[in-house]
């Protein structure tokens, strides 16, 4: 329990210290996922609507494709990153392999799904006058999704945040597609599961303690809007 | 020429036909009241009025011209008030203003307040109040303003007072009528309120089982 204790000392020494290497893991990986996060909801957010608005033939089948993507491991989704972004991929000429926004490429993949099914869900749940009161004063086919977009704000900030939640914990696509390069591509995650292989469990714990900030401000999010959204 | 003309208006859902129309016309710069028991597809046929559903068959001509729900530009002159009328999460001046901006109108100070003193609400005690913070009542009444305030061509209105009381039905009817004379809207208004169908209604329309049964001018 000794080495526990001292590490949990060492690591608040670390934290408020200012030690580089830990604060440069966590500032990669606020990078990182604001990015990822960002290219995530503009994507996810529109295909969501669509999904959720439109019937068309194979609508079922897509919307079976992203419940099913949501539970994806993230070694698969870094598997399949590295094999596009590799030398010898079909992205490989763009030299994104072990670079900040070759994880977010795999970031963007692991939480498209998680926005795409939430807003789809959100649509079609949304009370059906909205639609017709949107048309019936007037709106055209953009401004229609646009404005379904604005009604449905707070579940899509929660689909945001739920998202965002699974991009900055995972560990999988970090570590097969950036590396875990010192100073470059090594985030919390991957920086945890080094020291902590090496025995360093101080800086581990340190980081720990930022991830765990991290989710605590996802969830008191995702509490307060899921409150807001059921007004 | 007639506003609308419907011919051989077939919809059905699934397997059963909630409407079957071989002619209707509805005069414009008139008041039509349409009556009829529950059921009678009396709510499709003002969603089809407004152009937001499309019949399985048969063709509704607006003003001489053959419509559909795709045209924005057709849409826009004709908005439907529902019995259970939905505010967007805005303010009460945001969602009046919504059908004047999506028409890309920019000097639109003013004519939230007024639309709103039109319906018998205070601008100042109701213009920054959140669609959250509105009884059933106002809401109604808000839901009006925001299709007074676009002057529509046509104003549907299906069961406008179901939810209000007497002094609320006075103050529709009052709008109502004012925005026929003063803007030469045509109005089409569903009711199981017969009397005050009656009271407001230029032409009134029955319909039973989805069929026309008759028409009568007042």
């Amino acid at each position: 329990m000794g080495f526990i204790y001292e590490g949990l000392i060492k690591a608040f020494q670390l934290l408020f210290d200012g030690n580089p290497e830990t604060w440069s893991a966590v500032y990669i990986t606020l990078c990182v996922s604001s990015l990822s996060i960002f290219f995530t909801i503009l994507l996810g957010a529109p295909l969501g609507f669509v999904l959720g608005y439109c019937r068309f033939k194979g609508r079922d089948t897509i919307r079976m494709i992203t419940d099913t993507l949501l539970s994806f491991p993230t070694v698969v989704i870094g598997l399949v990153v590295y094999s596009l972004v590799s030398r010898q991929g079909p992205l490989g000429d763009y030299g994104l392999l072990f670079t900040l926004p070759g994880i977010a490429i795999g970031q963007v993949m692991l939480g498209m799904p998680i926005v795409v099914a939430m807003v789809a869900n959100a649509v079609e749940t949304a009370d059906s006058g909205m639609k017709d009161t949107l048309l019936t004063l007037g709106a055209d086919k953009f401004q229609l999704l646009r404005a379904t977009l604005w009604e449905i704000r707070y579940h899509l900030m929660l689909a945001g945040v739920a998202a965002y939640g699974r991009i900055v914990s995972e560990i999988g696509i970090s570590m097969m597609v950036g590396g875990n390069i010192k100073w470059h591509t090594r985030t919390i995650t991957t920086a945890i599961a080094l020291e902590t292989g090496k025995g360093e469990f101080a800086m581990g714990i340190a980081l720990g303690v930022v991830l765990l900030i991290i989710a605590f401000g996802v969830n008191f999010s995702v509490a307060k809007l899921k409150r807001r959204a059921g007004q | 020429m007639a506003l609308y003309q419907l011919s051989n208006i077939v919809q059905t859902y699934g397997e059963r036909t909630v409407l079957s129309i071989d002619k209707l016309m509805l005069e414009a710069g008139t008041i039509t009241g349409i009556f009829g028991p529950n059921g009678s597809g009396k709510s499709t046929l003002m969603r089809m009025l407004a152009f937001l559903e499309s019949p399985n068959s048969g063709t509704i001509l607006f003003n001489g011209k053959k419509a559909t729900i795709a045209d924005t530009a057709l849409r826009r002159e004709v908005t439907l008030l529902t019995q259970q009328p939905y505010l967007l999460k805005r303010t009460v001046q945001e969602n009046i203003e919504y059908g004047l901006r999506v028409r890309g109108r920019t000097n639109i100070s003013g004519i939230a307040a007024s639309a709103l003193e039109e319906v018998g609400l205070s601008p100042q005690t109701f213009l920054s109040r959140n669609w959250f913070e509105l009884s059933g009542g106002e809401a109604q009444r808000v839901s009006l303003a925001a299709r007074l305030a676009v002057k529509p061509r046509v104003l549907l209105m299906d069961e406008p007072t179901s939810s209000l009381d007497e002094e609320s039905t006075e103050r529709i009817r009052n709008a109502a009528l004012r925005t026929k004379t003063e803007h030469n809207t045509s109005l089409i208004i569903v009711s199981h309120d017969r009397e005050w169908l009656n009271s407001i209604s230029d032409h009134t329309v029955l319909i039973r089982n989805g069929k026309i049964e008759s028409t009568h001018s007042l």
